[in-house]
């Protein structure tokens, strides 16, 4: 580079928009992202919805709300004015609910550049057109550099300063470049993947599994239940996944297992919570209002159930979810109903005769 | 290719090809003598398998000479010899065009073309043009035509259509010149020009010659350098980014996205040298036969063990002037309409463009499209980047494809017919049903027309919601003429009918060319409209 590029004001200008990162959301996990980039030495923005809740991170620097009594890093600036995030950050995350994903990114589409790269830490998918977080993205924004984010992230525990690790999955090697550059720390570890879609449904439908686990936790069913839960589970997100586009192998690596076995097996989990709620008796509308977030999962396991009988893939841990959300069926029945299928191998779905 | 332009041509792309190799052997990767070696290797296998011929012996002295220098050369000699190997090539792409020749030669190829049509003599079609059918009656232009007509004068342009028949390039070079465009460039395949009536308009229309057998990547690097200094500096292109002519029948999905790929080097390059206008367009089309001349070799083709076909076809109906003299009159005397659809047109990235030349987003706000290739660097090529946008760019040309593909009656029967058989016959793999027909030979015409009325309903609602064009018969007329109407082509210009009427029933002659002519309205999910009827028990 010539020193006469050294000099240009637009250039510094661009390097300057390099080095603040966005994050667009601001719960728990959106607000973990902003530490995240702030510990890696970056100026933070955080958009927030709330001014009251966008006041206490600048003045007081916690988000008590998500994050209890974390102090939260200097560097992170928090705004209610979403096109100043969208105008002066080159790197943003978004970490809003999945429900919540199109109309913030329709409002972003209206300031964002082609040079912008926009990461979804968001699981879910959208209901009607089972589009991923990054379609949507893509079909609110004018931005191509997109990407995804997931892996065992729980949020109290990076807060905590426990180290953890992620995959940032993009068709294009400067997202995962970016990103690893605004994220890597000691205690974070970011791996790069190609299979963007691998990765968003596995972060999605993961947490049908957790609230499922959830359930069997509360119903003491034992240890040996709920690996097999996981397990089996894990072999139907593989077959969603892959009719969808995904890779396979991407459900063994840390957006998938990964992230499996912090969610389903740690009380920290807000969807594993739900879970806890059903098997105590809890009617759903009961549990969210006392969980005071959002639990993905529940959504998600009407958006799957329904993806999946369109393609045509059996979803039976995911039917059964669904019988209890929103059927108000026992959870003892179900788990009975999933205990008396047909007896079958175990890689290929194929039926054993077990005889009458 | 504007003489004024050729040497200029001849010295910078020559020099990139070159520049770009020593760049990349400064980089750690192939050094030039492996280069060179890895060229004369791929030359080398290519002559082997040629017929002898004064071209051929030339080439075997070119290459055995600088295979004799190679041996004892200096860095300095070698990058000489790969100058006079990639200089070679260019000059072998470029041809002869001549813009004076391309006006003098556009004026006379649509009566030439159509006193083929007609099939009489030169003389006559001197003297008596009048009483030919129009060939603005035979080929249709539709679409987004003004917008193509537009865009063309505010950048450069790849007009990027379907390929199923050679007769392609005459048909989308007439379109072009209808519209009153300047000639675009575009890459034929040798064989071509060895017809010598095709060969004559190919080398004075702005084509350029791809030799195919040519396998060395360093020629490949000259052919696309080629076609993106040539956008650079103003031409617009005709690329069929399917590669090659589908040998299923169906609307390409998967492009190749090499040629394609040369737009947006093209427009980086621009920005880089501020040029006046850098914007390189890229307007889908899709070229829709009702019959297509070359089906019978290309549909063998696509069975013989399912896409390990013949890359380079040289031996099919094209090559026999009386098949294509058939194939025409059969075209003349149906009354049958050749459609070429114009989509909108898009940037290098895939994103739509507005009337104004602008890029828009997927809500159609207007966007800044330099900011995609914008670095610390300025503008500059990236080459896993582009690769991304290119393949993007990829999907929505497969896109305007399908939305802008054109049924056409034959489409339509065959594609009822040949689900019918499908259903009649559901545990058959595609090859028994294709040599057995399930046992059955023929269908009662009442179930032929049962599944057309079940297919037509599909068909004009998806017309409606634009995903698909239809033909004005096709979009209004009844069933029984639109059945009628694909048996009587169905009838004409093929070795044996595709499909025939005895009395009451339908008899598939040719499953085969039935499968093919299928083919074109499959990936739009149209197959479960006939799921839904009842299935009778064959006769």
């Amino acid at each position: 580079m010539s020193t006469k590029d050294a000099k240009n004001p637009a250039r510094d200008a661009r390097s300057d928009r390099w080095n603040r990162i966005g994050v667009l959301g601001g719960g728990s996990w959106g607000t973990t992202l902003a530490q995240l980039a702030a510990a890696a030495g970056h100026d933070v923005e955080l958009w927030v919805r709330r001014s009251e809740q966008a006041e206490e991170i600048n003045e007081n620097h916690t988000n008590s709300r998500y994050l209890g009594d974390y102090r939260l890093d200097e560097h992170i600036v928090a705004t209610t004015d979403l096109e100043r995030v969208a105008t002066r950050c080159g790197f943003i995350l978004v970490v809003v609910p999945s429900a919540a994903l199109r109309d913030t990114a329709r409002a972003l589409g209206d300031f964002v550049q082609g040079d912008q790269i926009l990461v979804s830490a968001a699981k879910g998918v959208e209901e009607g057109t089972f589009h991923t977080m990054t379609q949507v993205l893509r079909e609110e924004t004018c931005c191509r550099k997109l990407g995804a984010l997931g892996g065992p992230n729980l949020a109290r525990e990076i807060m905590a300063g426990k180290p953890a690790g992620t995959v940032i999955a993009s068709a294009y090697r400067e997202v995962v470049e970016r990103g690893a550059r605004a994220l890597n720390s000691q205690r974070f570890r970011v791996y790069g993947s190609r299979d963007v879609v691998g990765v968003e449904l596995a972060g999605a439908l993961k947490n049908i599994l957790a609230i499922a686990c959830g359930v069997a936790t509360g119903m003491e069913m034992g240890d040996n239940a709920r690996a097999f839960l996981v397990t089996r589970g894990l072999a139907e997100m593989v077959r969603l996944g892959v009719a969808a586009g995904a890779q396979e192998h991407t459900f063994s690596g840390l957006a998938g297992i990964g992230d499996i076995i912090a969610t389903c097996f740690s009380p920290l989990s807000r969807n594993h919570r739900v879970g806890l709620g059903l098997a105590a008796g809890k009617k759903l509308d009961q549990i969210l209002e006392e969980l005071g977030q959002v639990a993905e999962g529940v959504r998600t396991t009407r958006i799957a159930c329904a993806w999946a009988r369109q393609l045509g893939v059996e979803m039976p841990i995911a039917e059964a979810m669904y019988q209890v959300l929103y059927e108000a069926a026992s959870p003892t029945e179900m788990v009975l109903q999933l205990m008396s299928r047909r007896a079958r191998y175990e890689a290929d779905g194929r039926l054993i005769d077990a005889g009458p | 290719m504007r003489a004024e332009d050729k040497e200029r041509v001849l010295v910078e792309v020559t020099s990139r090809v070159v520049q770009s190799r020593i760049r990349a052997a400064a980089r750690g990767g192939p050094p030039l003598d492996h280069v060179l070696n890895d060229t004369l290797y791929h030359e080398r296998k290519r002559l082997e398998r040629e017929p002898d011929t004064p071209a051929r012996r030339r080439d075997i002295a070119f290459w055995e000479e600088i295979q004799r220098s190679l041996a004892r050369a200096s860095e300095e000699e070698l990058r000489e010899l790969l100058r006079r190997v990639v200089q070679r090539y260019v000059l072998e792409i470029m041809g002869h065009f001549s813009e004076p020749m391309y006006h003098a030669a556009t004026r006379v190829v649509p009566h030439a073309l159509m006193g083929l049509l007609n099939g009489v003599s030169p003389q006559r079609l001197l003297h008596a043009r009048t009483e030919f059918r129009r060939i603005e009656d035979t080929i249709l232009i539709g679409g987004e035509a003004e917008s193509f007509r537009r865009i063309a004068r505010m950048g450069t342009v790849i007009l990027a259509p379907t390929h199923s028949s050679h007769l392609d390039s005459p048909v989308a070079g007439w379109a072009i010149y209808h519209l009153g465009l300047p000639p675009f460039l575009y890459g034929a395949g040798l064989n071509l020009f060895h017809n010598p009536l095709v060969g004559f308009f190919l080398n004075r229309l702005g084509a350029y010659r791809v030799d195919r057998r040519k396998t060395a990547p360093l020629y490949k690097d000259t052919l696309k350098e080629y076609a993106t200094f040539s956008l650079e500096i103003g031409y617009h292109n005709l690329f069929f980014p399917g590669g090659t002519r589908s040998r299923s029948g169906a609307v390409e999905r998967k492009l190749k996205l090499g040629l394609l790929g040369t737009g947006l080097r093209a427009f980086i390059h621009n920005l880089r040298l501020h040029r006046p206008r850098p914007n390189v367009y890229v307007v889908p089309a899709t070229i829709s036969f009702p019959l297509v001349l070359e089906a019978e070799t290309l549909i063998d083709d696509h069975l013989q063990r399912e896409g390990k076909g013949r890359y380079i076809i040289t031996d099919d109906e094209f090559s026999r002037p009386r098949r294509v003299l058939e194939f025409l009159k059969g075209v003349i005397q149906l009354d049958a309409r050749i459609h070429i659809q114009f989509c909108p047109p898009l940037d290098v990235f895939g994103n739509r463009v507005d009337d104004h030349g602008r890029s828009l987003d997927a809500r159609g706000r207007v966007i800044d499209v330099t900011r995609y290739v914008l670095t610390d660097e300025g503008y500059a090529h990236d080459p896993d980047r582009d690769a991304q946008y290119t393949r993007e760019l990829g999907e929505a040309v497969a896109a305007s494809f399908r939305a802008y593909n054109t049924a056409m009656t034959t489409h339509v029967v065959a594609f009822a017919v040949f689900q019918t058989y499908r259903r009649l016959a559901p545990h058959l793999d595609l090859f028994r049903l294709l040599r057995t027909r399930g046992g059955v030979d023929s269908l009662p015409l009442a179930d032929v027309h049962q599944a057309v009325r079940a297919l037509l309903e599909r068909l004009r609602d998806a017309d409606d919601s634009g995903r698909i064009r239809l033909t004005p018969l096709v979009r209004t007329g009844e069933v029984s003429d639109i059945v009628a109407d694909a048996l009587r082509l169905f009838g004409t210009y093929h070795t044996r009918p595709v499909l025939q009427r005895r009395g009451d029933r339908v008899f598939p002659e040719d499953m085969n060319l039935l499968y093919y002519y299928h083919n074109r309205l499959t990936g739009y999910g149209f197959e479960d409209a006939l799921a839904a009827l009842p299935r009778r028990e064959a006769a």
